[in-house]
């Protein structure tokens, strides 16, 4: 069918809108300096998003190069949607990496290419991300990262009113929280705006701005509507106006009403074929526009009241003709369509065939969420299938779910497949849904269930010849022990599923079983544990199993930190928060940071310590695993500091360690709510917090954790409660020897607890451990000693410590010194970023802060104000590069 | 947002002079505050200039610790407060 001439897209004038279209062209201008940016447009449905953000590319199209790309409100969206849109419309091989599912990785490296090749400024507009899949809401956080550093403007518009304070969208908006997003939201039209269209109209209408609530959609539908009065909603307004056209024309909207986004060419002519004069007559009348080579309503939400007025009956007909239409139009990338419309028509062969491909090519694409509702749809059609099919479905849809936090769904799927396997009798998957029952059940916090269901699984699986499901059996019942610090049993199965899966040759069982064999042996101080897990790492690096790979560097990590070897700790911190960062494995990233807060904290880096657990505590929807040790560390530093509000901190961190039952986590918990105790004078408390948990700790050989709480208990007066080994600070502590506990502490970097030592001592000690408190800024323990210090009668003690205003003229902070100092050794951001494990970003910060506070125009100025001025000394010591 | 008084110690008194430097001082700290949406509402000096009690409002102690930072201000003790009015219970 000829496209008809006229493109009848309505020129209307904006109202209201100048200050954002100046917002949006001042951005563009700033394109030409190399700041790209991510421009976030929100405001309810019909509020004029779409209309702003074209009538802003419309002015720029000579000079920029503009892609459009929407969302769409399909049951199940299509992964990376709108990224097939842009594809098409890109010289790029975009196209060809989506239709091989090629990486996720590599489509996203194409698509920053293409922002970044520097040819013009590339304006990229997202619409509709309320809607978006998975995949798609990983890209944006993707290039939101990376924006900064192209000549790009990514525009995406959202309904902030569709994203609850849980909606996807949140957490990926939530972490984009730095300078190159810019956010425009949109308001209603004001009364005299609305009074200026009706005018214009050539209508007076008393009400229409208490009805429309100035939604500039609402006001064209109402006034276009040629009703006497108001309609008093958008869909009356809408249906008013679909009245007036002829049934032919009726024809069309209907079908179109039925396709979410756009209805294209083909499609229209395959399910209906139209004339033209129909179509020309639904354009005309200013319901639909031609968009590009489809034809779509002017606004979804005309789109909506036109699909609701069809009778259900007729609407699956005409759902069977859109579906008839995309099967013989075939393509990878209308499986998302096609099982739409299926399921719309309610024709289950359709479904069963098409839905679990659309699942797999979903969760290709990282677009779990969207695979697992694919699974969800299909599952709703299983009936016709047999046991064993749906057994299948059932625990593709339970992993999927797995992958996207939907603790309660994963769970309940899987104990369908479990039961469904023990009926007919096949015991190898039986054992191997036993197992994930234990995983699951660990995971969203069943500790006892998850321990039958692990031993029930070996049981089962023991009766088969060996297999993987056994391997894997095995190394599940080595991670619990592990996780429960039950060292021997954990080495014991650990060793179990090494044996069976190297003689399996299954690579990823072996790495997870020596991670978790690895990770119990280093806790109990067997340094075979570090062989296996530096292996573990190197076969998951070596293999891209990326989640491996974290799992190795968090275990390195955590354990060096455990057992206070700081050198260690901080190089596989290093690493691993590099790591986790480059590959966008946010959780992972944001544990480690929270292990670097403790080390941090327990180095005496204490405004180190507080950065790193704010930046973990500010991200939405933490898992408690990693909320855990950052309110403890935050709560531990406000006691030592003496400020407000460290018992809400604790508290909260108490209850979720004991939700976990784990040991690891209720300990540093344990430890700052008894060092509290103690500062408060409130001895009961103190010994209440140690015994329980040396009481949980029977059995442990953790001489860290052991002396801690021994130590606790010795302070407060009570006798040594532990036979466990003790470690040699805490040991020397407790038998009197101050002075030898006060060095030992000072050799492994612990100044707080060298101070504690120092305390015990005699006069000078005692000074000594005052002025390591006064550094640290340590309000308590300085209270306390001072007041001993008076009591026993030393004079001249110091008052306190001087302020600093005067060594630091220019009032530049101690990190910004850091910073300058690393700028006169001649390191770029990028060297100093990683010398001080903070992002290049917050590097660049340091250096304008610097620029501005020394007023140099350029860096060599900077260093030179720097060195002239002697606030940089260039032969001072420089710590050896970690 | 929480309100706090944060005490601050000067053992050689503190001088803010009525002119342009002084004028120019307080406006640093202002502007140093807002990137850590802290908010200096007003101090109270003792007469000798070495103990001030100021109060804030601020998103937790971590930033009054991390502004006094950034202006190099000293940090005795921080006290999470609110208000009490006696003529509310007129």
């Amino acid at each position: 069918m000829a496209r008809p001439k006229s493109r009848n897209r309505q020129r209307m004038e904006l109202l209201e809108r100048e200050q954002f279209l100046g917002d949006l062209e001042s951005l563009f201008g700033d394109l030409a300096g190399g700041s790209g940016r991510f421009v976030l447009v929100s405001g309810e449905a019909g509020i004029g998003k779409t209309s702003l953000v074209e009538r802003f590319t419309e002015a720029h199209k000579k000079e920029a190069r503009i892609y459009w790309g929407g969302c769409d409100a399909l049951f199940t969206p299509r992964p990376l949607g709108p990224l097939y849109d842009i594809a098409s419309q890109t010289q790029s091989n975009l196209l060809a990496l989506l239709d091989e599912e090629a990486p996720r990785a590599s489509i996203f490296a194409a698509v920053f290419n293409e922002l970044k090749d520097g040819r013009a400024p590339v304006i990229v507009v997202i619409e509709d991300a309320h809607w978006a899949d998975e995949a798609t809401l990983d890209l944006l956080k993707f290039l939101g990262r990376r924006i900064n550093r192209t000549t790009s403007m990514l525009i995406v518009t959202y309904r902030d009113d569709e994203v609850g304070a849980d909606h996807p969208l949140r957490l990926v908006l939530g972490d984009l929280s730095h300078r190159s997003i810019v956010r425009l939201r949109l308001p209603p039209l004001s009364e005299s705006a609305v009074d200026r269209l009706a005018a214009d109209a050539g209508r007076r209408t008393e009400d229409l701005y208490a009805v429309t609530g100035g939604n500039p959609f609402f006001v064209t539908e109402a006034l276009a509507s040629r009703e006497s009065g108001v309609p008093i909603t958008v869909r009356d307004a809408v249906l008013s106006r679909a009245a007036r056209i002829s049934l032919a024309s009726r024809a069309v909207l209907e079908i179109v009403s039925l396709v979410p986004a756009k209805t294209e060419m083909w499609l229209l002519d395959d399910a209906i074929a139209p004339d033209t004069a129909a179509l020309e007559e639904c354009v005309s009348a200013g319901m639909l526009r031609y968009e590009g080579e489809a034809i779509a309503f002017r606004h979804e939400l005309a789109r909506r009241a036109l699909e609701d007025s069809i009778a259900v009956p007729h609407r699956q007909r005409l759902h069977e003709l859109v579906l008839k239409a995309l099967l013989n139009r075939g393509g990878e990338a209308l499986l998302a369509r096609i099982v739409h419309h299926a399921a719309q028509a309610g024709d289950s062969a359709a479904v069963l065939k098409h839905a679990p491909v659309a699942a797999r090519q979903a969760a290709a694409f990282n677009a779990h969420r969207e695979s697992a509702s694919h699974y969800q749809t299909a599952l709703q059609y299983a009936d016709r299938l047999t046991p064993e099919e749906r057994a299948r479905l059932l625990e593709c849809r339970s992993y999927e779910c797995y992958l996207t936090n939907q603790g309660d769904q994963a769970v309940q799927a899987r104990r369908e497949a479990l039961e469904i396997w023990s009926q007919v009798g096949d015991e190898a998957r039986q054992g191997d849904n036993l197992r994930w029952m234990s995983r699951l059940g660990w995971w969203v916090g069943r500790k006892p269930e998850a321990e039958s269901y692990a031993i029930e699984a070996v049981a089962v699986l023991e009766n088969l010849p060996p297999g993987p499901e056994l391997a894997m059996a095995y190394s599940n019942r080595a991670q619990l022990h592990m996780l429960a610090d039950e060292h021997q049993q954990a080495v014991l199965w650990g060793t179990r599923a090494i044996e069976l899966a190297v003689k399996l040759g299954a690579t990823e069982t072996l790495v997870h079983a020596l991670n978790n064999a690895g990770t119990a042996e280093l806790i109990s101080h067997d340094e075979q544990g570090r062989i296996k897990l530096e292996e573990s790492l190197r076969l998951a690096l070596a293999n891209s199993f990326q989640e491996h790979a974290a799992r190795a560097f968090t275990n390195l990590a955590s354990t060096a930190v455990r057992y206070r070897n700081y050198h260690l700790a901080m190089r596989y911190l290093d690493d691993g928060i590099a790591y986790t960062s480059e590959h966008d494995m946010d959780s992972l990233t944001l544990y480690l940071r929270a292990c670097l807060a403790r080390a941090h904290f327990e180095q005496g880096d204490w405004d180190s310590a507080s950065d790193d657990a704010e930046f973990v505590l500010k991200h939405y929807g933490v898992s408690a695993i990693t909320r855990i040790p950052a309110l403890a560390v935050l709560g531990h530093l406000r006691v030592r500091r003496g400020d407000p509000d460290a018992a809400r901190l604790l508290a909260e961190a108490h209850e979720l360690a004991m939700h976990t039952q784990e040991l690891q986590r209720i300990a540093p918990v344990a430890s700052a709510l008894a060092e509290s105790a103690w500062l408060k004078g409130d001895l009961e408390q103190l010994l209440d917090q140690a015994r329980f948990v040396l009481k949980m700790a029977k059995g442990h050989d953790d001489p860290w954790l052991q002396g801690e709480f021994a130590f606790w208990i010795w302070r407060a007066g009570g006798t040594m409660e532990t036979q466990e080994r003790i470690a040699a600070p805490f040991a020397l502590q407790i038998s009197g020897d101050w002075r030898a506990a006060a060095k030992a502490w000072n050799e492994i970097g612990c100044p707080y607890e060298e101070a504690m030592a120092l305390a015990e001592g005699n006069e000078s000690a005692q000074l000594a451990a005052l002025e390591i408190f006064e550094r640290l800024g340590a309000g308590p323990a300085t209270e306390r000693l001072r007041h001993t210090l008076r009591a026993t009668g030393v004079r001249g003690i110091p008052r306190g410590p001087r302020p600093s205003t005067k060594e630091n003229p220019v009032g530049l902070t101690s990190r910004q010194m850091e910073v300058l100092a690393l700028m006169t050794d001649g390191l770029a951001n990028a060297e100093i970023a990683a010398r001080l494990f903070i992002s290049p970003k917050t590097v660049d910060h340091h250096v304008s802060a610097i620029l501005a506070k020394l007023d140099a125009r350029t860096r060599a100025e900077a260093v030179s104000v720097a060195l002239q001025s002697g606030l940089i000394n260039q032969n001072r010591e420089r710590p050896a590069p970690k | 947002m929480p309100r706090y008084i944060v005490e601050r110690s000067f053992p050689e008194g503190l001088g803010i002079p009525v002119s342009d430097e002084g004028a120019e001082m307080c406006r640093m700290v202002v502007l140093n505050n807002r990137e850590d949406n802290v908010t200096w509402i007003h101090s109270y000096v003792s007469d000798d200039g070495k103990k001030t009690y100021c109060a804030y409002d601020a998103p937790s102690p971590e930033a009054i610790r991390r502004t006094a930072k950034r202006n190099n201000l000293p940090v005795d003790r921080i006290t999470e407060v609110r208000v009490l009015d006696p003529y509310f219970y007129r």
